[in-house]
């Protein structure tokens, strides 16, 4: 189980990356800050970091209105 | 998306993206290679040759220049090799043979081991500030001003740079950042209009924007590009789009008017506008030649200044899904003078009247006016600004016609209530704020009315979930508003503020406030006037204003609790059907949240146990805010808080005295 | 676009045809019509019209025959056709009486009344204006006879000398767009991209590089991004002595433009464009009328002749600058920006024209393509030199046009088999060296190609033997120089040129080219210091491995080459101060000869700055101090007298 924002649950599997998480939570947003447990992953890396299980997910979008 | 190639650098294997420059890859490696054209905000373009590299592919080897050489398969990369080494000395030889006393040729020259030259000649130019032709002033002139003012001249050895007919040219407004990325200062920036005290503070600043605009916006909000029409594809893949007055967050029309279209088969031109002509940002979009169906206007080409986000969204919230509509309902908006937002809600809460049956054709004059409806919305238009018929009804605005509504026809005044998105007279902008408390706040709190010029909070409330409690929210909505309201009382543009973010925004302390970005504003502002700032002077500075506006409100018969409230559409579903079309969502916080089993309950049920829960939550994140704000329960600026800024004057004191608690 | 003055509508008997639509089964009736109304005439005259014999008056050659067959009210009997270049532009203004091939050369005006009343009438034909063989005197009747003729093997140039330009129908009676019909019939594009690739044709502009590779990796990208590509024809062609392009458009528009056609066909795209340079205002008006033709006749445009294919093509005009001859420059020109190359890592395949994948092949290419088509790819692989069965670049296929100019007998453009040596061009073809003097290098490639001296004659013409030799192919130009030409003012020559044209863009060529010629330039005023020939050496390879485009990345070749083969050369000028070759004048002087001088004062009477002094019947004196050193005493004295030290 992994937790996103501090509020959503999301089941967990083996070799689950950013990418799966943004793309499960419909996040596609181009100005997003990725953390797992404190540690930024870079915009390249989302769809090759691993998240490992129980791990805190931030998904931060910037944008603030037109 | 991140294709990955192993290539050999000296020996050192590193992992770069696919199509990436080599000179990246070798910084990484930590290899310092001499560069004279190369500025990392600039596309590269390989002019100076200093950069040099070997290169092994497929068994061949060969010279690239790494600056702009695209790594595509695996390579093997030699950046000392003996013929590079050679090379680099007789180049570095050409360039003090031409420039000896530049600086900026000095030391790169140094870096290839040499100090004297064999290519001294007539054409050799002494001076320390000589232009070397690098042609970085030329770029940053199109990729930062996206301007094509300066530029190079003349052929071979007689190669210089210039601006057309060798005139100073009357489009040059003097941004400088040509100046901003010359390396040997040849460019001198002669005339400051209106004479700041420090201006190298504001452009040293400014330019780190242009920069960014050139390099990041692409792969950000594309304002260039599409300009805030963005903002409409992001709105709807997040449930955001206001569709058929507020009611629904997205629609499956909407990619008849995101910005995909627009940029596909509309916009013609996309530049900076009227407000600021250097400006790298150039958000304005226009399309030329579109020829107006309808209106005293009918059968011309024009050219339509826009769409923006809000007049797009107002286009969904009014469920007309029309590209042409939109564009139409623009340009004469724009021409009689009236606010898009305020029309499209306007209009939308019409439309939902009239599938109501609240009001009739009989009310109307005939005109079906159905969601989507675009030809009688167009209609409705020219008739507001002929002043006939419904229209100059429509035209007095939702509170208006609530008002005549409930007296003349007989319509239910609490639906009305319910579905008139304006609060303290103001229609509501174009975003569906039903998730975010903080963001009903935000609307509703506004001194002048729903408007998100001072908070925007939806992201870091409802999709980051950033500020949880109630003092959290209201510390947000201490901080923005004051914030917002300051950079427009210095008449600075907010854009610049996060509609680009810098790429390594995420690694400071509070990256929702995008800190560099303040800290240029800050540093603008010091620029000008000589005088520091701070966040915490920051925020004493527009207080006073604010503070002020407060006051000035509650002078109008506006600025009190009773007046900070939204509409209950603003908050959560109004009708069953709204219910139920996101019934999964309402009944998990029903259970989850509120701690009622929905199980078993008929919709109106839920409808009401959610409202209840929704109107009380709201109450309490008013009491936070006013706590905050200094406010008194009843959302008056204390007197002690006027003293604290300074302002408690007693044209000021008169008003609020009797409200103090 | 400015019309010369020059302008000629054709005037052929067949031009006044109302422009209709032609269908595919048109072609063949057309074909057979026209050949069946030439049968009807005794004779036609064809009369070269290309450049070189228009400036010695073909048109007035021409439009006078015309006049003269009409008076006598013969004009339905013999046809009088306006060519394009025969190739042997030393001998113009030509006429070529057919179908005997009777071959007439330097015809004047004042030349017709004779040829009309001996020849056509009387039909003798006028042996005194024949060619003779240059060595055994002996009289060449027909072109067959003709040795410059006799050793080409025509496939770009097939149509010279035989056709009206300006008439399509005339190159449709040769066969002309028969083969873009059956392509458009019966062959798939991929199939037309794998014809040309077993082709092994290799680009003609100088690249070199396989032209089905080229067409086949556009191809790919094309689909890949789901973009239409574009087809474009080099005919910038600025090599200096280089006309070869100019000839093909000049001689036969129509297989440029049939050439393009299939290339479009074959890659998807819609539309071409042909880079035509400025300097080049009769090709320019024969172009646009082929294409304006092919357009009214529905052969360009929508629906061609009635099929699906669609495709049409503009003239983009040059503004005098060799530089737009590089591809990425030529599309920067071709876009409204200054003409400018830009790196290549990313080819114009996959980026080129408005950045979608662009062919661009030079004009010679584009002429080739419809008799590959036609002929088949293993019969123009089966000419030419190495083994190109796998691979394209395993050898050079099919013929090259030369423009072979310089100290030569017969100037003129060929077209010859890849492969046949240069002893075979300059002796056979060219007739030898002009005024009987010694052969000592020729140049080939342009200013990026190099000298090749006399031990390389026997050496076989083609891409790779050229390149290993110090020169190369490049366009077709072919330089050649006698005895009397100094290397070292070549290199300085060329250099010159290319400093003038390089763009200035990145550093080693702008500054390296102009320090060169500065060098260079020393030496030849007797002013060269030891380690300038290393200086040269060390230079011109950085300027070649360094600089942004071919331009530059060439432009080391002349200096290269001429110190590799002549370096004893550049060593007289900077230790002895001595050119060899008498040619710079700060190294030279002109004296006279007691022994021969005879004292016919024309030396004195010619001598432009009065320098020469002495009494009729006496010994002159040339006085060095007012000497210019114009070599006009040396070229006008009749008893050898003159001497160059």
């Amino acid at each position: 189980m992994i937790v996103v924002n501090e509020r959503t649950r999301l089941e967990w599997r083996d070799g689950m990356t950013a990418q799966d998480v943004l793309d499960a939570m419909g996040y596609r947003f181009s100005l997003i800050t990725v953390t797992i447990n404190g540690e930024f992953v870079p915009k390249d890396d989302y769809d090759e970091h691993r998240i490992p299980d129980g791990a805190d997910v931030r998904a931060i979008h910037l944008h603030h209105g037109g | 998306m991140a294709d990955k190639i192993k290539i050999t650098i000296d020996g050192k294997e590193i992992s770069v993206q696919k199509g990436s420059y080599l000179l990246d890859a070798v910084k990484k490696t930590g290899v310092t290679v001499p560069t004279l054209c190369h500025h990392k905000d600039l596309t590269p373009t390989g002019t100076c040759r200093l950069c040099l590299c070997e290169v092994e592919v497929r068994g061949r080897r060969k010279l690239v220049t790494s600056c702009n050489y695209p790594v595509r398969e695996e390579i093997e990369v030699y950046t000392n090799s003996e013929p590079v080494v050679n090379h680099r000395k007789i180049l570095a030889e050409m360039y003090l043979g031409r420039w000896p006393n530049v600086p900026a040729i000095k030391y790169v020259a140094e870096m290839c081991g040499i100090t004297e030259s064999r290519f001294t000649s007539n054409l050799t130019d002494e001076n320390p500030q000589a232009c070397i032709l690098c042609g970085r002033c030329v770029r940053a002139c199109r990729e930062f001003a996206l301007e094509k003012i300066i530029d190079f001249a003349g052929r071979g050895i007689k190669r210089h740079l210039t601006m057309p007919f060798g005139e100073v040219d009357p489009h040059c407004i003097g941004c400088t950042a040509c100046a901003f990325v010359c390396p040997t200062g040849a460019i001198e920036i002669v005339d400051d209009l209106n004479h700041p005290l420090d201006p190298q503070m504001i452009r040293d600043h400014g330019m780190k924007v242009n920069a960014e605009m050139a390099v990041l916006d692409k792969d950000q909000c594309r304002m260039r590009e599409v300009g805030t029409a963005n903002i409409v594809d992001v709105m709807d893949a997040y449930d955001l789009l206001p569709v058929h007055n507020y009611q629904f967050g997205t629609h499956p029309e909407t990619w008849r008017i995101n910005s995909k279209m627009l940029k596909a088969r509309y916009f013609t031109q996309g530049q900076a506008d009227g407000c600021w002509k250097g400006c790298s940002m150039a958000c304005a979009k226009t399309i030329d030649d579109f020829e107006l169906k309808t209106g005293p206007y009918r059968g011309q080409k024009v050219c339509v200044d826009g769409p923006e986000y809000e007049t797009a969204a107002g286009a969904a919230n009014m469920g007309c899904f029309d590209a042409d509509f939109l564009a139409e309902f623009n340009f004469y908006c724009d021409t009689y003078g009236i606010d898009t937002i305020s029309a499209a809600t306007t209009i939308a809460f019409v439309m939902e009247s009239f599938e109501a049956g609240a009001i009739t054709t009989e009310h109307t004059g005939g005109l079906e006016l159905h969601f989507g409806a675009t030809n009688e919305t167009l209609e409705l238009l020219h008739q507001m600004a002929d002043g006939r018929g419904f229209g100059v009804d429509v035209g007095q605005g939702i509170r208006w016609l609530k008002q005549k509504w409930v007296k003349e026809y007989g319509a239910d005044p609490d639906f009305l209530h319910d579905i008139g998105m304006e609060s303290k007279g103001l229609e509501t902008s174009e975003y569906v704020c039903k998730e975010s408390l903080a963001q009903q706040a935000g609307y509703g709190m506004a001194i002048k009315g729903p408007q998100h010029d001072e908070a925007w909070l939806i992201f870091m409330d409802m999709v980051n979930n950033q500020i949880p409690t109630f003092e959290d929210k209201a510390e947000a909505l201490h901080y923005f508003p004051l914030w917002r309201t300051w950079f427009g009382l210095m008449g600075l543009c907010k854009l610049c503020w996060n509609d680009v973010v810098p790429a390594d925004n995420y690694a400071t302390d509070e990256p929702h406030k995008i800190p560099e970005h303040v800290d240029n504003y800050f540093k603008f502002f010091e620029g000008m006037t000589g005088i520091e700032l701070d966040e915490s002077k920051m925020l004493d500075q527009s207080a006073r204003v604010y503070n002020l506006q407060r006051v000035m409100c509650r002078m109008l018969g506006y600025g009190a609790r009773e007046d900070d409230h939204m509409p209950y559409r603003a908050m959560g579903p109004v009708t069953v059907k709204e219910y139920e079309s996101r019934a999964e969502r309402y009944d998990k916080q029903l259970k989850e949240i509120i701690g009622v089993d929905p199980d078993g309950k008929i919709t109106e049920e839920r409808v009401g146990i959610l409202r209840r829960y929704r109107e009380d939550q709201y109450e309490k994140v008013m009491d936070a805010v006013y706590i905050r704000r200094g406010w008194t329960r009843n959302g008056v600026p204390k007197i002690e808080r006027l003293r604290e800024l300074g302002i408690d004057l007693p044209e000021l004191v008169v008003i609020v005295e009797k409200d103090q608690e | 676009m400015c019309r010369p003055k020059m302008s000629q509508r054709s005037f052929t008997e067949s031009a006044g045809r109302v422009m209709s639509k032609i269908l595919m089964k048109d072609l063949a009736s057309i074909s057979t019509r026209i050949n069946a109304e030439f049968k009807q005439y005794k004779a036609m005259l064809m009369v070269c019209t290309g450049t070189g014999c228009v400036a010695a008056k073909g048109f007035d050659v021409r439009d006078a025959l015309s006049r003269a067959i009409r008076e006598r009210g013969l004009q339905d009997t013999f046809l009088v056709v306006g060519t394009g270049c025969n190739g042997f532009c030393a001998m113009g203004p030509i006429v070529v009486v057919q179908p005997e091939g009777i071959f007439y050369q330097k015809v004047s005006e004042e030349d017709i009344p004779e040829i009309v009343a001996q020849h056509l009438i009387g039909g003798e034909p006028v042996e005194r204006l024949m060619h003779r063989d240059p060595v055994s005197g002996a009289i060449n009747r027909t072109m067959d006879e003709i040795k410059f003729f006799s050793k080409q093997q025509l496939i770009a140039l097939r149509n010279k000398g035989l056709i009206d330009p300006e008439n399509i129908d005339h190159y449709i009676a040769r066969g002309g767009y028969e083969s873009i019909r059956n392509v458009l019939e019966s062959v798939s594009p991929d199939e037309v991209i794998k014809e040309i690739l077993t082709s092994a044709i290799r680009g003609r502009g100088g690249g070199g590089f396989p032209a089905g590779v080229k067409w086949q990796s556009a191809k790919e990208a094309a689909l890949e991004r789901k973009e239409t590509p574009y087809i474009v024809c080099n005919a910038d062609e600025g090599d200096p002595g280089a006309f070869m392009d100019r000839s093909i458009i000049e001689t036969d528009p129509h297989t440029v433009i049939e050439g393009m056609m299939i290339g479009a066909y074959a890659i998807g795209a819609k539309e071409g464009f042909v880079y035509l340079r400025k300097e080049y205002p009769l090709a320019l008006v024969r172009l646009q009328k082929a294409i304006d033709d092919a357009r009214a006749c529905g052969l360009l445009g929508k629906s061609i002749m009635g099929s699906e294919f669609e495709f049409d093509i503009h003239i983009h005009r040059g503004a005098g600058a060799f530089v737009c001859g590089e591809s990425t420059a030529l599309m920067a020109s071709m876009s409204g920006q200054a003409g400018e190359p830009r790196a290549k890592y990313v080819h114009n395949v996959e980026y080129g024209y408005r950045d979608k994948p662009t062919v661009l092949n030079n004009v010679e290419t584009w002429a080739n393509i419809p008799v590959i088509m036609d002929k088949g790819a293993r019969w123009f692989a089966s000419i030419g030199t190495g083994d190109v069965t796998d691979n394209p670049w395993g050898g050079s296929s099919g013929t090259k046009v030369f423009s072979l100019v310089g100290d030569i007998n017969n100037t003129g453009l060929v077209e010859v088999p890849m492969g046949v040596t240069l002893r075979d061009i300059i002796y056979d073809i060219g007739g030898g060296i002009l005024n009987g003097r010694a052969f000592k290098a020729v140049q080939t490639g342009g200013p990026s190609g190099g000298c090749v001296p006399a031990e390389k004659l026997d050496m076989p013409i083609d891409f790779d033997s050229l390149t290993e030799a110090g020169s190369m192919m490049g366009s077709g130009g072919m330089i050649v120089m006698d005895d009397r030409t100094c290397m070292v003012d070549i290199a300085r020559y060329f250099v010159s040129f290319l400093m003038d044209e390089s763009c200035g863009k990145c550093t080693p060529c702008r500054e390296g080219l102009f320090s060169l010629y500065r060098t260079l330039t020393r030496i030849c005023n007797g002013e060269g210091r030891e380690g300038d020939i290393e200086f040269l050496e060390e230079l011109a390879k950085t300027v070649n491995e360094t600089s942004l485009c071919q331009l530059g990345g060439t432009a080391g070749n002349p200096v290269l080459s001429t110190i590799r083969y002549f370096r004893e050369e550049y060593e007289e000028h900077i230790r002895n101060r001595r050119c060899p070759a008498g040619h710079c004048k700060a190294l030279i002087s002109y004296r006279i000869s007691e022994g021969n001088c005879t004292g016919c004062t024309l030396c004195a009477k010619q001598c432009p700055v009065d320098a020469i002094a002495g009494e009729p019947k006496k010994i002159h004196v040339i006085d060095q101090d007012t000497c210019i050193k114009c070599g006009i005493c040396y070229e006008v004295c009749r008893f050898d007298a003159v001497e160059v030290q």
